[in-house]
């Protein structure tokens, strides 16, 4: 006890609990302290300082050592060694050999290698920072404006959060406590859809704008049937993840473990120095370390909340008002949108969920509820994953978005000659493309759920 | 307090191998990891004879990749947080409240040394095994109140760093991170992408 007020109006403990957390985390507290300090006085203001106190002094082993979390540092690891392997030159070359001649041919091109670079890589930004050495160089000598070339390589790594291996979907699956391999299958569609629309931007976008986005054409379909095998161990690796998840023949963390393993030795084929890998280890050990502290820390904040009943009553809250379940999605929706311009990704969604996600799939009908019956045309089986999809894909557009959309820097780091200014230009368009990407996955929740729901694994076993 | 100088930077160069090799350990448990999966995914297909209680090794081996690298991290400011107030403050008051920002981390982390240390000894004491192969519990549930005991340390050193330099601002920096703006850590995404090739041209 340290309020006094204990189990006697555990409404009010959250409340305060709540902005307590706010204040600490505005004031630049890192949000795993702020999450675990706050949990951990609320678990001792609810149970007393022996019990509420070893309560979370077991959350951080106890949480942490679970077996479906283990295919994160996997994920991690890969995309760390991703850039070693030296794919980046030769899927950038194959794209633009088949993609080439189409309207803004450069950057269509750089959207699908990148696209496929995601398949190999779950970091957002560690992709930009690859393509802006491989494709602007290549735009800017074809006539194509900074902005534009500068815009697309900044947006496109973003694509690598949705196309599996992706850390974020794990890390969502973990707290909302659903499936990570369907989350990850989830991701595939929606991935290649994001793709297709900003494709589809650039063509439309050079199309009205002759000359400043020019194809490239003239090669022939020996060169580019000869640009194909160089892609293989890329799609070597999408073929074990996926088909690993869809069959059950692996786990996700043995697929993770057997991706990382084939990336690693061709690293090590090219090359690559020891102590570059040494440097990967590190880097990947120093994410790992910090995702898994968000991890028990938001969960230690998870079981005071679950004490205190604020998640049940905001989520009755929300179903009471009179207002359309649409709008109220599309003003969570907003709030990721506005939260995003200052904060990051993974932060803000571990903080707000635990909160959020309940209330959403009550607005959509609960657990049991029928495509027919729900508010947003999916089932309650589904829902946690259509919602998983649409807010990681929320909480990405904040790479993008002003004043620390961390891509945006990260090309105008690698291309100092290109001024940030120029590069939040150029995204402009893909952030149109975003909105419109989520505006179809919201309409169309099909596009997430099919693949997930498409009983391969029946039609395998025969 | 200027015959201080240097003494926070010294002990400063004390910790960090130590978090270092710590973070290192952490690094090889992950490609340790990926071998254990490797090999388990060959012997299960290709020998029929899949690894006697994997699950349990997975599981007990990830205290070590969770907490090790704490401090590393805690070192080069890798723990999220938001900058948005914090980043516009400079001299005093930005120490000031960095220095309130390390109490509280001092404080969890403190508690959670003290809380953690019993659960490993309940589980030292009762003996206590995973399910399947029977291995013993104790040596991953210690892990975390180890890291956490170097992560105090850093914490420390950060709160002692603050403090120098809320008292006096001119001081040279020691023992505390200096915030980035969003272009360095720019900068570090691309290094840690990319090597030494990603380096500016």
């Amino acid at each position: 006890m340290i309020l006094g007020i204990g189990m006697d109006n555990t409404f009010l403990v959250g409340m305060i609990a709540l902005g307590l957390m706010l204040v600490l985390i505005v004031l630049g507290v890192r949000v795993v302290f702020a999450a675990a300090v706050v949990g951990f006085l609320g678990l001792v203001e609810f149970r007393g300082w022996g019990p509420g106190g070893g309560i979370a002094g077991i959350v951080p082993h106890s949480k942490s050592s679970v077996y479906a979390l283990s295919v994160l540092p996997m994920f991690i690891f890969i995309g760390f060694v991703a850039f070693h392997a030296g794919m980046t030159q030769t899927l950038f070359d194959a794209a633009r050999k088949w993609l080439g001649w189409m309207p803004g041919g450069l950057a269509v091109a750089t959207v699908f290698a990148t696209a496929g670079f995601a398949a190999v890589s779950g970091a957002s930004t560690a992709t930009s920072a690859v393509f802006s050495r491989v494709a602007i160089p290549e735009m800017l000598r074809n006539g194509y404006s900074k902005q534009m070339s500068a815009g697309v390589v900044a947006s496109a790594g973003t694509l690598a959060t949705l196309i599996p291996p992706s850390a974020i979907l794990v890390i969502y699956a973990i707290i909302v406590e659903t499936s990570v391999g369907d989350l990850l299958l989830a991701g595939f569609l929606p991935g290649i859809v994001s793709a297709m629309v900003y494709a589809s931007i650039i063509v439309i976008w050079s199309m009205a704008r002759p000359g400043a986005a020019p194809s490239v054409s003239g090669f022939t379909w020996g060169e580019r049937i000869a640009s194909l095998p160089g892609i293989t161990p890329i799609l070597a690796v999408v073929v074990i993840i996926m088909s690993s998840i869809y069959t059950g023949w692996a786990t996700p963390t043995e697929a993770g473990a057997l991706g990382a393993f084939v990336i690693l030795v061709l690293a090590l084929a090219r090359r690559t120095k020891l102590s570059a890998i040494r440097g990967s280890l590190m880097e990947s050990a120093k994410l790992t370390v910090m995702i898994f502290s968000l991890i028990w820390g938001v969960l230690i904040f998870v079981r005071f909340l679950g004490f205190s009943g604020l998640p049940g009553a905001f989520t009755e809250w929300i179903v009471a008002l009179p207002t359309n379940p649409m709008i109220i999605l599309l003003c969570i929706l907003l709030g990721y949108a506005v939260l995003g311009m200052f904060m990051d990704a993974i932060g803000m969604l571990l903080l707000t969920l635990p909160v959020v996600y309940p209330a959403v799939m009550a607005l959509n009908g609960g657990s049991y509820v029928s495509v027919e019956d729900s508010a947003f045309g999916v089932s309650g089986e589904m829902a946690p994953i259509w919602f998983g999809i649409i807010a990681v894909k929320m909480a990405e557009i904040c790479l993008i978005t002003p004043p620390i959309g961390l891509n945006c820097f990260v090309v105008n780091g690698v291309r100092p000659d290109i001024p940030i200014t120029t590069v939040f230009k150029g995204v402009a368009i893909f952030f149109v493309a975003d909105v419109i990407t989520i505006g179809v996955l919201i309409l169309f929740p099909e596009i997430v759920t099919w693949l997930p729901e498409l009983d391969l694994e029946a039609w395998w076993n025969g | 307090m200027a015959d201080n100088a240097g003494t926070l930077a010294r002990i400063d160069r004390l910790a960090a191998p130590i978090e270092n090799f710590a973070n290192l350990l952490a690094g090889l448990a992950i490609l340790a990891l990926m071998m254990l999966g490797v090999t388990q995914i060959v012997m299960r297909s290709v020998f029929n004879s899949p690894i006697s209680g994997y699950i349990d090794l997975v599981e007990l081996s990830m205290a070590s990749m969770a907490f090790l690298g704490a401090a590393y991290c805690q070192r080069l400011g890798a723990h999220i947080r938001m900058e948005i107030f914090i980043g516009r403050l400079s001299g005093r008051a930005l120490w000031l409240v960095e220095a309130f920002a390390t109490l509280v981390a001092i404080f969890i982390i403190g508690m959670l040394i003290y809380y953690s240390w019993g659960h490993f000894m309940r589980s030292y004491t009762m003996g206590d095994t995973t399910m399947d192969a029977e291995l013993p519990v104790w040596p991953s549930k210690l892990l975390v109140p180890l890291a956490f005991g170097i992560w105090f340390v850093r914490l420390l050193l950060q709160l002692a760093g603050s403090i120098r330099l809320l008292i006096n601002p001119d001081l040279v920096p020691e023992a505390v991170v200096i915030m980035k703006d969003v272009a360095e850590q720019a900068q570090d995404e691309i290094h840690e992408a990319m090597g030494d090739e990603g380096a500016r041209p």
